[in-house]
């Protein structure tokens, strides 16, 4: 049965039909969110909340447009919000305990895969907007048409708020991850 | 490296990302879709006390003064604003329109006003389909139906404020430099509702719930980054909540016409 198919059936309350639809999405929402807030159980508990949200909203999407980018959006509005409110409680937890060391590792799971793990610390230096357009196009892969409709602009509004977020990255890059730069450019050598 | 270069290294090893494997979602997501499973037994002193519990909420909900107590404690019905004075007499002449305060029946039915701010220096213009898409977990977006010949809003704008406020904008078809009337829906929990402090001019009602007929500005985003307290038009504002969303419709009608429009919300066909 077809996505449209499905979602259709889950408009008119068929929750049976809404589990497919989160088994063929859950990964992306899961990652999407994981990837936004650093943390595989908050990543967790937006990803739930983004499936649960939108049943509860389905009857007010398209449904002959595709679902992954509207789920995405919400995951990612979700996961800016969790991180405002995890903002604020890590600022007072700061400064609770200053003496406490502030560095802590992202993941334990990914610290073997060095050069991922560096380039996603990287990008963690750029603005949010920023993290969100280069997560979508080259971490979850998405092509430029469904990361315009998940952040709501027009295509070549991606093409160009890439172009400035790379040029960002490669300046973060350089500055404050030169292993990954050195390790670049052996590459090419 | 060129940009391509570098480009497609990023996406390189963006692809070699360890994630934690992907639990289950779809699981959870089911199993809180259920409907709730109901008791299938009730002892017969429990039903009596339910019984006598309701028999004595529906009374009390009969007498207005202990309605109002119960409906203001369980918050429905609440606008969440907090105003700071409820003198009209007062206040009345901060308006600019005073004439427009007045519940006058004759008074010009959608008269326009000249916009205080340049539209195009607001955050967030999008599209109507546009703006349902980024605020239907949020809410529905409600449209007047009442002129009928209204029709849809000239500009929507989507503002980011703890919580996707949603700015629909009708400008005078004759006069495309004047504003007929502005309707903000903000949902539950944004600053946006509580930073806002109108005058109230008065109180009244919209489908039978409180609402307020007040003046003064109210945070806006600005496409530079600002936040800014502002009005969109020299007029009055009606202030209404319906479930979680706040309402607020900006024009210099009078209060019963803010009313008939406000009362004429419908979903977007």
């Amino acid at each position: 049965m077809d996505e449209t198919t499905l979602v259709r059936r889950a408009v008119k309350g068929d929750a049976a039909a809404w589990e497919p639809l989160v088994l063929a999405h859950q990964q992306a929402v899961f990652r999407l969110a994981y990837l936004l807030l650093g943390d595989a159980d908050d990543a967790e508990d937006i990803a739930q909340e983004t499936f649960l949200r939108a049943w509860k909203a389905l009857k007010r999407f398209d449904a002959t447009r595709p679902l992954r980018p509207w789920l995405l959006s919400i995951a990612a509005n979700l996961s800016r919000n969790r991180r405002r409110s995890a903002g604020r409680y890590l600022a007072a937890l700061t400064r609770a305990f200053r003496e406490q060391p502030k560095e802590t590792p992202l993941d334990e799971a990914s610290a073997q895969n060095t050069d991922a793990n560096n380039l996603w610390k990287a990008i963690q230096h750029l603005d949010l907007p920023d993290q969100q357009i280069v997560y979508l196009r080259y971490f979850l892969d998405l092509p430029v048409s469904e990361t315009a409709e998940v952040l709501q602009i027009a295509e070549g509004t991606v093409k160009s708020r890439l172009s400035r977020a790379l040029e960002k990255l490669r300046k973060v890059i350089h500055q404050d991850f030169p292993v990954l730069a050195d390790r670049r450019e052996g590459r090419e050598a | 490296m060129n940009e391509l270069d570098f480009e497609n290294q990023i996406h390189s090893i963006a692809q070699q990302t360890n994630y934690p494997q992907t639990p289950d979602i779809a699981g959870f997501v089911t199993a809180h879709l259920q409907p709730v499973t109901k008791h299938r037994f009730f002892s017969r002193t429990l039903a009596w006390s339910l019984t006598l519990i309701v028999v004595l909420f529906l009374s009390l909900m009969l007498i207005p003064p202990a309605r109002a107590a119960i409906l203001e404690f369980i918050q429905i019905g609440i606008v969440r604003i907090f105003p700071r004075s409820v003198e009209p007499t007062a206040e009345a002449p901060r308006t600019a329109t005073p004439e427009s305060i007045a519940p006058v029946t004759a008074a010009p039915y959608l008269e326009s006003s000249t916009l205080l701010i340049d539209l195009s220096r607001l955050a967030g213009e999008r599209t109507l389909p546009q703006a349902q898409n980024l605020v239907a977990s949020y809410y529905p977006i409600l449209l007047p139906t009442h002129p009928p010949d209204l029709g849809a809003p000239d500009h929507v704008f989507v503002q980011d404020a703890d919580g996707a406020m949603s700015i629909l904008v009708w400008l005078d078809p004759n006069d495309p430099e004047k504003i007929l009337m502005s309707l903000h829906i903000i949902p539950e929990g944004s600053w946006a509702i509580h930073k806002a402090e109108p005058v109230v001019i008065q109180e009244t009602e919209v489908n039978g719930q409180r609402a307020v007929w007040a003046v003064g500005p109210y945070p806006l985003r600005l496409s530079n980054g600002d936040l800014e307290f502002m009005r969109l038009i020299d007029g009055h504002v009606l202030i209404w909540a319906v479930d979680d969303v706040t309402y607020r419709l900006e024009s210099n009608l009078s209060m019963e016409e803010a009313i008939k429009i406000a009362e004429s919300l419908q979903p977007v066909p």
